[in-house]
């Protein structure tokens, strides 16, 4: 490894870049591309490496998202590693191919900087749009700054593509805040990217030396036994998931915890449980709150499909209450908030400790959350606390006293 | 970055285009890409014209099949007619997943992830997906000029769903969703999308020609003239469907002809070098409109004023392949020259039962 690190260097980028400098190491074979922000400056990116001779892959300028999505399904069914990616509307104008794309097994994989859908259609980072794909099959999770989005990038292609796993990835980060915000992002070596990540090598491609049919019609009592086993490839994803994160860790150097990452939740009665980008304030605001006495700490979740029940169950449960970040909408739900909560809530149901859970509408339309809101949820929980129940589920921060 | 040159195939021409041997041409190539044992219509002439494609084609093919009878009717899970590799795509995604394939295999070939010569990659798409919900799809793939075939099998309507009017359903055409009554008594108001054309005109570095089945040499000559072409190519296949067109079963290759001869069905080739239509391809014989509406009967409702009105779109159609008009097809253009469809009361209650 000595010549790997040699050729290791640190560049200040953002998180689009971040995701362009991944799809790169990663040798992607065919690149589909669709405008809109903020996503739009990932593909930029790969478009100058391409006309540059820096990556030899086929870069396709879409006519839409549908486009970009089907014709991601079908280079990667003929056995090329495929990039693609959206924001916003763009991801839902996609929405009829994530089902084909999960059951037929093609680990395309899709980076996402989050955006408002419409309205209110601003350019700013709501979860939402991602998150309203949650169940179509695709591994899914959050990065909090552009470092861990080009590692995430990396080991969803090694998880994705194992042939133990076959699925596609959503790698979504927040717009503006991580897609738009340099940072210090260290780029390693070809060589231990290469012994990362093998090449792309799908079973059954389309091949006329191995003719295979993919997706044919099929009679209800055949249905059942194909979503099983994609039930069961999601579900047989967490081994692999946690075998890449420790092998990257050891080529690599970074090691993370692939489920949830814990700030200051030691001793902590109170926590947050959020996704991606506002993890980076939570950590600030949480470090002055704890020198002013309040016990509040962070669980931040990076992976939220598979869903790591068990952990959120065992980790949660340590707490008195959980205020939820959600960043997203989910209207008329549960806690007429957004979609965590009720995540949170059923994986905690079968605690004997159960914390109580309520849920902040934070951060929506892509607004920063600032510290002083972060002082307010933090009261809030601590309120719940001290009166042992909650006030209302979901509170919209900044609407109320 | 060194990379690999692509090596492409090159079909030769089969014998005797159009004339002589329609049915018979020892050039036939015998393999069968598309094999018997799918749940296809007797007399369907999209899968007549799957196989002759196919056959064209030969084994290093890979076919794409948005969703449309060709999917629904062809794929049965663990029993597909398909001796090439074959996937489903969305019906909105017929140009698109095609062009990914396609974009895979240049990749792949270039960096030396695939070996073998740049395989045939052909989309079997309907007219409903190509002419309504993929047109998009189709026409950037066009555009982009991937080195793909797509083909758009034209039953003039959706089928698979219960036969439901496209763009490609003609004037006159009944279907469930534009049946005849008496305040729209001839049925479809509206005339086909010039799909070819719209093909021709908009993409510059595309193939384009219409065939029908009722000419299999002609066909199959156009679609490896297609595949030899470097970069994309678009057909449009009048592929007649015995369930919503309601005729005879044994006539598909002969309304594949008449169609051609009413002049409502135009064949031409589009040179996109030259950039010029080649009008040359002649049928037999020229005839009326009523020949070829009288077989069917989703024309069984049409009066004597609607056969005229069609009469005047297929004279349109000839004068614009520059082709003299004998005075008989222009008498046909006034009402008085025909009498309603005898068969209108029959044909309705058939096509109720569709």
């Amino acid at each position: 490894m000595a010549t790997a690190a040699a050729s290791r260097r640190t560049v200040r980028i953002n998180g689009c870049v971040a995701a362009a400098q991944a799809a790169k190491y990663a040798d992607v074979d065919v690149i589909t591309a669709y405008p809109i922000r903020p996503y739009t400056a990932t593909m930029m990116a790969l478009a100058q490496m391409v006309a540059n001779g820096e990556l030899d892959a086929e870069y396709i300028v879409a006519d839409s998202e549908h486009s970009q999505l089907s014709m991601a399904h079908g280079a990667s069914s003929s056995g090329a590693r495929v990039f693609t990616g959206s924001s916003g509307v763009g991801v839902q104008f996609a929405y009829e191919l994530y089902s084909p794309i999960s059951g037929s097994r093609m680990p395309v994989q899709m980076m996402i900087a989050d955006r408002t859908l419409d309205p209110p259609g601003d350019f700013g980072s709501e979860h939402t749009d991602a998150l309203s794909t949650r169940d179509m099959g695709w591994l899914m999770g959050w990065s909090c700054d552009a470092q861990e989005a080009f590692d995430n990038h990396l080991l969803a292609f090694r998880i994705g593509e194992d042939p133990r796993v076959l699925l596609p990835q959503m790698v979504c980060q927040d717009g503006f805040f991580v897609s738009h915000i340099t940072a210090d992002v260290d780029l390693p070596d070809t060589g231990q990217v290469k012994e990362f990540l093998p090449p792309y090598k799908h079973p059954y491609p389309l091949d006329p030396r191995h003719p295979v049919s993919h997706g044919p019609q099929i009679m209800p009592e055949q249905g059942p036994p194909l979503q099983l086993e994609r039930a069961r490839a999601m579900e047989g994803s967490v081994p692999v998931i946690e075998q890449a994160h420790n092998e990257f860790a050891q080529i690599f150097g970074r090691k993370y915890d692939p489920w949830l990452e814990e700030f200051m939740t030691d001793g902590a009665d109170v926590v947050f449980f959020l996704q991606g980008g506002h993890g980076v304030t939570a950590r600030y605001a949480i470090r002055h709150m704890r020198e002013r006495g309040a016990k509040v700490g962070m669980v931040r979740m990076k992976t939220i499909r598979p869903y790591p029940t068990d952990r959120i169950n065992e980790v949660l449960s340590r707490f008195k209450v959980v205020g939820v970040i959600e960043t997203n909408m989910s209207l008329g739900c549960v806690s007429s908030g957004g979609v965590l909560y009720s995540e949170v809530c059923g994986a905690l149901y079968e605690s004997a400790t159960r914390p109580l859970v309520l849920s902040f509408m934070a951060g929506m339309g892509g607004e920063a959350i600032v510290l002083k809101e972060f002082y307010w949820m933090t009261q809030k929980m601590l309120d719940v606390q001290k009166r042992g129940g909650i006030e209302k589920r979901t509170h919209w921060v900044g609407f109320e006293e | 970055m060194a990379t690999i040159d692509i090596e492409r195939q090159m079909l030769p021409m089969l014998g005797s285009p159009n004339t002589g041997a329609r049915f018979y041409n020892p050039d036939l190539p015998e393999g069968e890409p598309f094999v018997p044992g799918h749940r296809t219509c007797a007399g369907c002439g999209p899968s007549i014209q799957y196989r002759m494609t196919s056959k064209a084609a030969g084994d290093n093919t890979i076919l794409v099949g948005p969703t449309g009878c060709m999917y629904v009717a062809n794929s049965s899970y663990l029993c597909t007619p398909y001796n090439v590799p074959w996937a489903h795509t969305q019906i909105g995604s017929a140009g698109s997943f095609t062009a990914g394939v396609a974009a895979a295999y240049e990749a792949m070939i270039r960096k030396g992830k695939w070996k073998g010569k740049f395989p045939n990659i052909i989309c079997e798409a309907g007219d409903g997906s190509v002419s309504d919900i993929g047109l998009a799809s189709v026409s950037g793939a066009l555009y982009r000029n991937h080195d793909c075939l797509i083909i758009c099998y034209d039953n003039e309507q959706y089928a698979n769903t219960g036969i439901q009017a496209s763009s490609r359903t003609p004037y006159g055409g009944m279907t469930t969703f534009s049946p005849p009554g008496p305040k729209v008594p001839e049925a479809k108001t509206l005339f086909p999308k010039d799909l070819g054309r719209m093909m021709a005109a908009g993409h510059p570095h595309c193939y384009v020609a219409t065939a029908s089945v009722g000419y299999p040499i002609d066909l199959m000559n156009k679609v490896r003239k297609a595949l030899n072409h470097r970069g994309a190519a678009f057909l449009l296949m009048y592929t007649p469907c015995q369930k919503g067109f309601v005729y005879e079963t044994p006539r598909s290759i002969d309304l594949g002809r008449l169609v051609v001869e009413c002049g409502m069905f135009p064949m031409w080739e589009w040179d996109p070098a030259k950039r010029e239509y080649d009008y040359s391809f002649r049928p037999q014989n020229m005839r009326g409109v009523a020949d070829y509406l009288k077989l069917q009967g989703r024309f069984g409702h049409l009066h004597a004023a609607h056969i005229a009105t069609l009469q005047k779109f297929a004279n349109g159609q000839w004068r614009m392949m520059g082709v003299e008009i004998p005075q008989a097809l222009m008498d046909a253009e006034n009402p008085d020259a025909h009498v309603g469809m005898a068969a209108a009361e029959q044909a309705a209650a058939i096509a109720h039962t569709v």
